[in-house]
């Protein structure tokens, strides 16, 4: 009986995980389309969810479980994977509400090494998996995406450069439904793809499913795939804004070419096996293509606020994760902790949109 | 840091490979654009082989452009 409310909680913190993902996420399709007018904002955050939704049915390698190479498979349990959970959710919802965009699975990777260093010690992280996973590909996504992005908008002003800005200007926002749902497909098959990973290795913890089994059920599936899409329809507007309009103001042109640029990294990074975040990649290219055309373009200060955001995610995710398993440890190895917790969060969240609301309602009567 | 645990050849496949990808998908959009932009312009000015063969550019980065778009979606269904 307690194993399996373990087992309940650990899948609906892994679906609202996903939820969060989705709508942390939605800038980096649609952020640079909203902001050329390419789509409206609502079709924008439709044809996103759709193709999310979408993406998670087209590949099911979900062998690739949560943090693997970076924490001895071991050390991760039920609840480590639960304190993972929140840690990176915690991480999630802060950068969302300050409009900051980041990188989920470094959120996640990070709630689960802290989970997993508090429960089984240092030696249950691999420091090269590490290195190799999360800094490699930190640095490497936002530097490669900006130089792409600022030599596709050399290349884009030198070619149409003498062209009415009229149909130029059209031209480019069409282009934009290409990249961004290219970018949507592919962020609906690599992030629901680690929730349906969360939720098998629950079911095999728990005996529903064998050791060895790579089957995916449909429900994990469906309910993945629909948490993700539903987030992503909700739309995290301040990182929206963030990303379309505050880091540059953009032409459709440098809207294409950093979406372009970013998928072109993306994918290219996908085909080789070098998986890195769309977050960072979309980022840099949006920074990239606004330095080619003019460096002062840029709000050097608001990029200096997102790159510190990326230095924290791995250690706050890695903080909250481990003082959540610390807690939930206080109370044994049953139910109780998890349980405490999970009560305990959403009456924080409650409480802080509670009170954001209240606050709207005051300004908006005033 | 470890280098040992970095993979610098496919590190550096990965810049150039995207720095080419990049390129080509950002030219190969402006192609349709000038194509379709010139054509009409010609049109306008009643010089039906210019126009032709803007057309026909434009057609052709067309075939190109959903070609790539076709091996994106390959590469996000077979990762």
């Amino acid at each position: 009986m307690g194993d399996d409310v373990v087992l309940v909680i650990v899948v609906a913190t892994a679906l609202a995980f996903d939820f969060t993902n989705g709508f942390h996420d939605t800038a980096n399709a649609i952020a640079t389309s909203v902001s050329t007018r390419a789509m409206s904002p609502r079709t924008a955050v439709a044809m996103s969810a759709i193709l999310n939704f979408a993406g998670a049915f087209i590949s099911l390698k979900v062998a690739a479980t949560v943090a693997s190479g970076i924490v001895d498979p071991a050390a991760i349990t039920t609840t480590v994977v639960f304190a993972g959970l929140i840690g990176a959710i915690a991480w999630n919802l802060a950068t969302w509400w300050l409009g900051l965009p980041s990188s989920s699975s470094h959120a996640l990777i990070g709630g689960v090494v802290g989970a997993a260093f508090v429960a089984s010690g240092p030696s249950a992280i691999f420091s090269d998996g590490l290195i190799e996973k999360v800094l490699v590909p930190g640095l490497v996504a936002p530097v490669l995406a900006f130089a792409v992005a600022a030599s596709a908008i050399v290349v884009i002003y030198n070619m149409v450069g003498r062209l009415r800005p009229g149909p130029v200007n059209r031209g480019y926002r069409l282009g934009q439904l290409v990249t961004g749902s290219m970018f949507s497909l592919a962020h609906g098959t690599n992030d629901a793809q680690k929730t349906m990973g969360i939720i098998t290795l629950a079911l095999i913890a728990h005996g529903n499913l064998p050791a060895n089994s790579t089957d995916v059920p449909f429900w994990v599936i469906v309910s993945s795939a629909a948490a993700i899409a539903l987030g992503t329809y909700t739309g995290g507007w301040r990182i929206i804004r963030t990303m379309g309009s505050r880091i540059i103001k953009m032409d459709p042109a440098q809207g294409f070419s950093a979406q372009g640029a970013g998928a072109a990294v993306v994918l290219t990074a996908t085909h080789l096996g070098f998986p890195l975040s769309t977050t960072h990649v979309i980022s840099g290219g949006v920074m990239g293509a606004g330095a080619a055309k003019r460096l002062s373009a840029v709000r050097w200060g608001l990029a200096g606020n997102i790159a510190l955001a990326w230095v924290l995610t791995l250690p706050a995710a890695a903080a909250i994760g481990a003082l959540v398993y610390a807690v939930s440890s206080v109370f044994g190895n049953g139910p109780l902790g998890p349980l405490l917790v999970s009560i305990a969060v959403l009456g924080l969240i409650g409480v802080i949109f509670g009170r954001r609301l209240s606050h709207q309602r005051l300004v908006a009567a005033q | 840091m470890t280098v040992a645990t970095i993979d610098v050849g496919k590190l550096f496949e990965l810049v150039w490979a995207s720095m080419v990808a990049g390129a080509v998908v950002a030219a190969c959009f402006s192609l349709i654009i000038i194509g379709v932009t010139r054509a009409a312009d010609c049109r306008q000015n009643r010089r039906s082989g210019s126009a032709t063969a803007y057309a026909a550019l434009s057609a052709v980065a067309t075939v190109v452009f959903l070609g790539i778009a076709v091996f994106a979606i390959s590469i996000i269904a077979t990762k």
